[in-house]
């Protein structure tokens, strides 16, 4: 059974065309994983899972959801899919606590008291519960990018978006965040990540996907494909990494 | 509702109106030369705090920034004669409008030149170079750039300002139209149609200063 | 009215002028900020010809003298038969003046917070209104303060062209005087301290605030 379902996606931007024909289907638990060079249509196709960028033609489908081209509400969607942006885009005037409960809050409609153990839960998961009280400016970028992962399953997703999480942080930080998303990916956690870090898409990632002028280029299974891979193209990518 | 609306009584004026509109453009280009130099003046007083400039210049930009415009010009035109200082409506209108847009322009190039990185006046420095020539060849021209558009802005803002100096008699545009209203008693039809000519005078002057500062103040065309 | 003023009669009657003054300029600083938060509203909303319609009301009035408006709220009205008092014609070319450039200057503030900001909340599922309500103009109103104490100067100083119109406030008090006693350097003078009382405070706390705010982005 499919929990995501990618048809015939196109997407423009003036007359440049990025997305070309995007086929893609993503299974419950599945670790997927984007990679390719910048400008091969990888974070645009990632943005358009939950409509933060409109497509021009096809469908996409998440547990049910349908998402089609110049759709404008797509609550019921993003109730399913949360996303952790590059830029943490946490909400600086909200505590940490206040960021997590937010969204329940509104959205959901749920109370502060119904809330409060859900945030606390997800922040322990992250390894911040201490920093509930705490501002987004008092925490480090790893931190501050692990608050935005709680924040984003305190909606309790289907589906997780991960958009170069990892990509504004100091060289030390990148562990502590990776270390939360594979622990995420071991309690069965679907996730869709555009990502440069290699390894761990090949350790982690049960599927990769290599983008390539808009459209799959390649995918399959991440171990073979970084062994293996059948194009000159993924083959180039990934001597141009090493 | 039973008014008729009449335009062909205000078209009948169209000579005063367009020698009224002649008249403000005068005014606001007499005013925004001389009040951006003066500004420019005060603005490097201020920023290299040259004394005793800089200290004239603050309480200037603090006192003529917290006075209504209206204000300076009667107690330029109405005020300075009782100290035996006579001047006519137009020297006085020009006075107070440089006056005005010289305080402002003050703290706008100020900010200017404050941006201009601290490398680069210690690079032309090393180079040997006068304070004088430092401004003249390094400072002004990035400052003035970096201002441009909100000198367009107060320059603008002072432009239409000068509808006031219709009452110390300048015949300018709004004193066209105060004419003509107590001509034709078409008072709305009036002041719609020199609101309008305002607005157009005010695009004009927009886009005018925006051509001169792509081609004098930026030196160069960005396309 | 007496021939002979003394100092104090002068100081007396400017500042019954400056009441008004101050009077005016409230009121047209409340009335024009909740309309203008109306106009800011409609202008980044999602309706597009609503958007059109404020762009065009706001630089309706950022493109035309402030005594224009006045002038054709006064003439505007007298124009439906209702005979419209200066203070009220006033009052209410200054609320609809104050009211574009409020809504203007807190546009720049929405517009300044990040498009993340933005992102973050639609990837939460939430509404535009809980993403303006919670999310954006949270932020917004913090960058804002400035600005619009800044603006409030600027509306004290509009409020002098409401004595063209005839509003005794502290110009047209000033004027009177300075008829009646042939003392305009002396009168004027005044006038203008009278002003600078009000709008000094205010642009130094303008600037306080800024500084204060400047760099810091958030509690």
């Amino acid at each position: 059974m499919d929990l995501v379902r990618i048809d015939a996606v196109h997407k423009h931007f003036g007359s440049n065309h990025v997305l070309k024909g995007i086929d893609l289907r993503i299974g419950a638990g599945e670790v997927v994983a984007i990679i390719g060079r910048s400008g091969s249509g990888k974070s645009t196709l990632l943005r358009s899972i939950n409509g933060l960028e409109s497509i021009d033609d096809g469908q996409i489908e998440v547990d049910g959801e349908k998402l089609t081209a110049g759709q404008t509400d797509l609550r019921a969607l993003r109730q399913k899919v949360g996303m952790v942006f590059q830029q943490f885009n946490l909400f600086p005037h909200l505590k940490v606590g206040e960021n997590v409960m937010l969204a329940p809050q509104v959205v959901k409609k749920m109370s502060r008291a119904d809330c409060e153990p859900i945030a606390k839960a997800m922040l322990a998961k992250v390894g911040l519960a201490e920093k509930f009280d705490a501002y987004p400016d008092q925490l480090s970028g790893g931190q501050q990018q692990r608050v935005a992962i709680a924040r984003a399953l305190a909606m309790q997703p289907k589906v997780m978006l991960c958009d170069e999480i990892t990509s504004a942080l100091d060289p030390e930080l990148v562990n502590e965040v990776l270390a939360v998303v594979k622990q995420l990916a071991v309690e069965g956690m679907t996730l869709i990540m555009v990502t440069h870090e290699m390894r761990f898409a090949r350790d982690v990632g049960n599927k990769l996907v290599f983008m390539y002028q808009g459209k799959v280029h390649e995918s399959g299974d991440p171990k073979e494909l970084f062994a293996n891979p059948q194009t000159p193209e993924l083959q180039s990518f990934i001597g141009a990494i090493n | 509702m039973a008014y008729h609306f009449d335009f062909i009584a205000v078209w009948e004026y169209r000579e005063q109106l367009a020698t009224g509109a002649l008249h403000t453009l005068g005014l606001i280009a007499v005013g925004a030369t001389l009040g951006v130099s003066l500004g420019t003046l005060g603005a490097v007083s201020r920023a290299w705090k040259i004394k005793p400039f800089d200290k004239i210049f603050t309480v200037y930009v603090e006192a003529i920034r917290n006075t209504p415009f209206l204000v300076q010009l009667f107690f330029i035109f109405f005020g300075l004669p009782a100290l035996g200082v006579k001047l006519d409506e137009w020297t006085a209108a020009i006075i107070a409008m440089v006056v005005n847009l010289g305080a402002y322009s003050t703290e706008i190039i100020r900010a200017g030149i404050q941006a201009i990185p601290r490398g680069q006046i210690e690079a032309a420095s090393s180079l040997a170079m006068t304070r004088a020539q430092i401004f003249r060849h390094i400072v002004l021209r990035p400052a003035l750039q970096k201002v441009w558009p909100a000198l367009t802005s107060q320059v603008v803002i002072v432009m239409l300002g000068s509808s006031v100096c219709s009452q110390i008699s300048a015949t300018e545009l709004t004193y066209a139209a105060n004419f003509i209203q107590s001509r034709n008693f078409r008072a709305f039809e009036t002041y719609i149609t020199v609101a309008l000519m305002y607005l157009v005078l005010a695009f004009c002057v927009r886009w005018l200063l925006n051509k001169f500062g792509s081609h004098f103040v930026n030196g160069r065309k960005t396309t | 009215m007496m021939t002979e003023f003394t100092l104090w009669d002068i100081i007396r009657n400017l500042i019954t002028g400056l009441e008004w003054t101050v009077g005016l300029s409230l009121t047209a600083f409340l009335l024009g900020g909740a309309v203008g938060l109306l106009v800011l509203t409609a202008r980044i909303g999602r309706f597009p010809w609503l958007q059109k319609a404020m762009k065009g009301y706001i630089e309706l009035f950022q493109g035309t003298p402030l005594l224009m408006q006045l002038f054709l709220v006064f003439f505007g009205i007298s124009l439906m038969g209702i005979d419209v008092p200066a203070w009220l014609a006033a009052a209410i070319g200054l609320t609809l003046f104050t009211s574009a450039y409020l809504a203007e200057i807190w546009r720049g503030c929405v517009e300044a917070i990040p498009k993340g900001q933005w992102e973050a909340s639609s990837s939460l599922a939430m509404s535009w209104v809980e993403q303006m309500r919670y999310v954006v103009l949270p932020q917004a109103l913090r960058i804002a303060i400035a600005p619009t104490v800044g603006f409030s100067v600027q509306v004290v100083k509009g409020t002098s062209v409401a004595s063209i119109i005839g509003f005794a406030e502290l110009t047209k008090t000033g004027g009177m005087l300075a008829n009646a006693t042939f003392k305009p350097f002396l009168v004027f003078g005044l006038v203008a301290v009278g002003y600078f009382i009000l709008c000094y405070p205010l642009s130094h706390f303008a600037m306080r605030l800024e500084r204060k705010y400047r760099g810091s982005s958030s509690h």
